[in-house]
């Protein structure tokens, strides 16, 4: 691991850390929400709860997360140091800087504004300010990422660089281009307002600028799952990856498909033409290619380890693959989940069926399973598969680890199949309390109690995970088995410039991006559609106007 | 050498291949969402195909001039909650209002000139709505009589302060303080159908609940609390919505709503708003 090793155990603690607080915040939620008496029963304080939970999950667990494993794949898979190892951890300070600053002013109740800041909203400076250093300090990273694997590929001139760096490094380019649009929002538009050097916000071109980081943050989030899907499940399920080619056409399309589909989540924002709205919707189906890809070539290298160890006829590999492996577990899980969540997204991201379902519970049901489920449990089974290598002593239980990932999977289905339902039947998302006594509502109540029980399993492999971390890390023994990564059936000998680095794509997606953004930001400097803001740190401080 | 790898060449060009997909894609989506879906999802006479791009691109005809004729533009209203507007209710003096409400307490809280409670009570009123009404008597956006003629005497500074001055006084109406689940509770239950359309509203006459912005329990920036308003007031109000001689609520809707109400239900409501305070005062 060489320089990367307390870096990345550093990252990963921040991630965690906050990880089961914004459980336990998650699993409040459900409680106000359902029909059950709640602690601190005050929907100002489910507004705060939505905005850490939301924050903590999408921006810092995440952020942190990503750039951990970012540096630990970038020294095992060049097999030499991190570059820039001084910047990394100046990227690590700023980071966690901005992070202390926007959960203090969330704690401190005047910046109830929910993750996604929904302008005209307004709350704290202090809530801005920690965002916009918490997603800055994380380019540090993008760049660090950009010139370590340039600086290999310099001095490896011709050779196909690891297909995990590869991915790493696709990972930090999709992460620039995503950032991009709530950093222009709030260094633009939010800030300025914020700081009193303007009257008014425009909400429209706020949203707007929102949503390209609001669908490519997902694939953000989702990449280092799909590393691991690629370069460590066929290495633990003791195979060969399918095709390496095929991993490197996912992340490009990846890279390629995530940034210019945002308006999929403006479906019913009146400023945006229908054009605009349709062509994005489309271009969100490309993005289903790369996960079908993926999952084709992961059950390809599963049967090609589950053949190796013996298993016969149509689907006898299945059995025998190592179920007993956190890694594999998870990953068989995972695709369960995705399964699920991604048939969900499918209704969303259509133009027509999204109104049915557009802004009701079935929204959160969706991004918990996929994003909560499919992803965070790949999370997981990375943290069981890097912990080792990162403290040099062996996982404190893989018994345990198994159990918790089983505890996560059920629990997140007994959490979001009610919602969906609730959903469909016009349940708000987004809304503290519901009078159940009202006929119209009494049929959602049981369902709502179930998704709170789901929320308590959830809670208690949260807390199962930091119990396998820390034993794991305080335990003893010894381990010196390097991280492998896996090899592919075929390894690539050379590959093509374009697919051994980024700048053909960035061109593409350059034109793309302007092409499908173009229009739709630019008629703001047209429509002049500012607003008043409505400042929810002033809503009960002032009397005579409340 | 090639080496194969899989079902893809090393030797494919790749530019080609990503800038063609590119254009593909881009041409196959505009097609479909300017000139098919744009042209052809609307019900009525299919646009051309000029009509239909624009249409695509979110311009539409009530956007830009157009031959067709319009109605006159009427705004109800020439407040707006801006903070500049705020910062002017804030800055309201309640001592040297208490001094501009001598003109005011003579009808509003003396019953000689109020005997069929006609003129609302403003003990406890919320400030905005004061200084809104004050504004729109002031602009002639509301009309009443002699009020038109006191607002235009009042400054704004002078609106601000007698504002803050009713606000501050306790009195007749309740100030609407947030409640998880009001008394009576929210239901379509209630068997008071007064109740019913104040805490559930009507959706099939599209009736929002008066409790949402009057309260009890919710509130809306300018929108006045009605627990513990005359009743006979309330009553003319509604009325006059419904008939639109009031017309300086933003949006309609309080027009939109008052007009679905039946005579019977206004008289209902404004019983239920007036009867809340007497029965309190009976407990107190």
């Amino acid at each position: 691991m060489y320089n990367s090793r307390r870096l990345a155990l550093y990252h990963y603690w921040v991630a965690f850390a906050v990880f089961l607080p914004a459980v336990m915040l998650g699993v409040w939620q459900m409680l106000m929400r359902s029909p059950l008496p709640a602690p601190f029963d005050d929907s100002n304080h489910y507004y705060a709860s939505v905005t850490l939970h939301g924050t903590a999950m999408a921006y810092v667990i995440t952020t942190f997360f990503a750039m951990g494993f970012g540096y630990a794949v970038t020294a095992t898979s060049l097999g030499r140091p991190v570059r820039g190892i001084t910047a990394a951890w100046i990227g690590f300070a700023i980071c966690l800087t901005g992070t202390l600053m926007a959960v203090a002013a969330v704690l401190s109740g005047k910046s109830s504004v929910l993750y996604t800041f929904y302008p005209p909203l307004l709350g704290s400076v202090w809530y801005y300010s920690g965002a916009t250093l918490l997603i800055g300090g994380s380019m540090i990273w993008v760049v660090l990422m950009i010139v370590n694997m340039a600086a290999w590929k310099r001095d490896n001139p011709g050779k196909p660089v690891p297909l995990a760096m590869f991915a790493i490094t696709a990972t930090a380019v999709l992460w620039a281009w995503s950032a991009s649009g709530v950093e222009l929002e709030m260094v633009g538009i939010v800030l300025p307002r914020a700081f009193g050097l303007t009257t008014q916000i425009d909400a429209g071109l706020a949203r707007t600028l929102f949503s390209v980081t609001l669908h490519s943050i997902v694939y953000f989030w989702l990449m280092p799952a799909y590393i691991a899907f690629y370069t460590l499940v066929p290495q633990a399920a003791g195979g060969r990856l399918y095709s390496d080619t095929m991993g490197r056409l996912t992340f490009i399309m990846f890279l390629l498909f995530a940034t210019p589909v945002g308006l999929h989540h403006l479906f019913a924002d009146p400023e945006i033409g229908v054009g605009f709205k349709f062509i994005q919707s489309f271009l969100t189906f490309l993005v289903a290619l790369p996960t079908l890809l993926t999952v084709f070539s992961i059950c390809a290298s599963l049967e090609i380890a589950g053949r190796h160890r013996g298993g016969r006829g149509l689907l006898g590999w299945i059995p025998a693959l190592p179920w007993n492996e956190p890694m594999i577990l998870a990953v068989g899980l995972s695709l369960v989940m995705l399964g699920f969540g991604g048939a969900g997204g499918l209704i969303n991201m259509s133009y027509d069926m999204n109104s049915m379902i557009h802004n009701t519970a079935w929204v959160p049901a969706h991004f918990h399973l996929i994003f909560g489920g499919a992803i965070v449990i790949m999370y997981f089974a990375i943290a069981y598969e890097m912990w080792p290598r990162i403290t040099g002593k062996p996982l404190h239980s893989k018994r345990m680890a198994r159990w918790q990932l089983w505890l996560w999977f059920v629990g997140m289905f007994v959490t979001t199949i009610p919602w969906h339902i609730t959903g469909l039947m016009g349940q708000p998302r987004r809304v503290a309390i519901f009078d159940y006594s009202d006929p119209l509502l009494a049929p959602m109540a049981p369902l709502v109690v179930i998704s709170v029980i789901g929320g308590l399993i959830l809670l208690a492999s949260a807390i199962l995970l930091i119990t396998v971390l820390v034993r794991s890390q305080v335990g003893e023994g010894m381990l010196q088995t390097p991280l492998r990564y896996a090899l592919a059936v075929n390894p690539p000998v050379r590959v093509p410039k374009a697919l051994n680095g980024f700048a053909l794509w960035n061109a593409i997606l350059l034109m793309f991006m302007v092409f499908e953004y173009g229009y739709p930001i630019g008629q703001f400097f047209v429509l002049k559609s500012s607003v008043p803001v409505y400042e929810v740190s002033q809503q009960s401080s002032t009397p005579g106007v409340r | 050498m090639t080496h194969d790898q899989g079902a893809f060449k090393v030797d494919y060009p790749w530019a080609k291949i990503g800038w063609i997909s590119f254009a593909v894609i881009i041409v196959v989506s505009s097609l479909l969402g300017f000139v098919v879906l744009s042209r052809y999802q609307q019900n009525d006479a299919s646009l051309d195909i000029w009509g239909a791009i624009c249409r695509g691109l979110g311009i539409t005809f009530d956007s830009g001039s157009t031959g067709s004729p319009q109605p006159a533009l009427r705004t109800p209203t020439n407040v707006a909650w801006t903070q500049v507007t705020l910062d002017q209710v804030r800055a309201g003096d309640p001592e040297r209002g208490a001094h501009v409400a001598l003109n005011c307490i003579a009808c509003h809280e003396g019953t000689t000139a109020n005997p069929a409670h006609l003129i609302p009570a403003l003990d406890g009123m919320d400030a905005t709505s004061i200084f809104k009404q004050l504004a729109d008597y002031r602009s002639g956006k509301r009309l009443w009589g002699v009020m038109d003629a006191i607002a235009k005497a009042l400054s704004i500074q002078d609106s601000a302060d007698v504002a803050a001055y009713f606000s501050t006084r306790t009195g007749q109406l309740q100030a609407n303080l947030p409640e998880r689940v009001p008394q009576g509770g929210r239901a379509f239950r209630q068997s008071d159908p007064a109740a019913r359309l104040v805490f559930a509203g009507d959706p099939q006459r599209g009736i929002a609940p008066c409790s949402a912005c009057h309260g009890p329990g919710g509130f809306r920036l300018g929108a006045p609390p009605l627990t513990g308003q005359y009743a006979a007031y309330i009553e003319r109000q509604l009325g006059s919505f419904a008939q639109g001689i009031r017309h300086n609520d933003i949006y309609e809707q309080m027009r939109a709503i008052a007009r679905q109400l039946t005579p019977d239900e206004m008289k209902a409501l404004a019983e239920f708003y007036g009867k809340r305070n007497s029965t309190l005062v009976a407990t107190e």
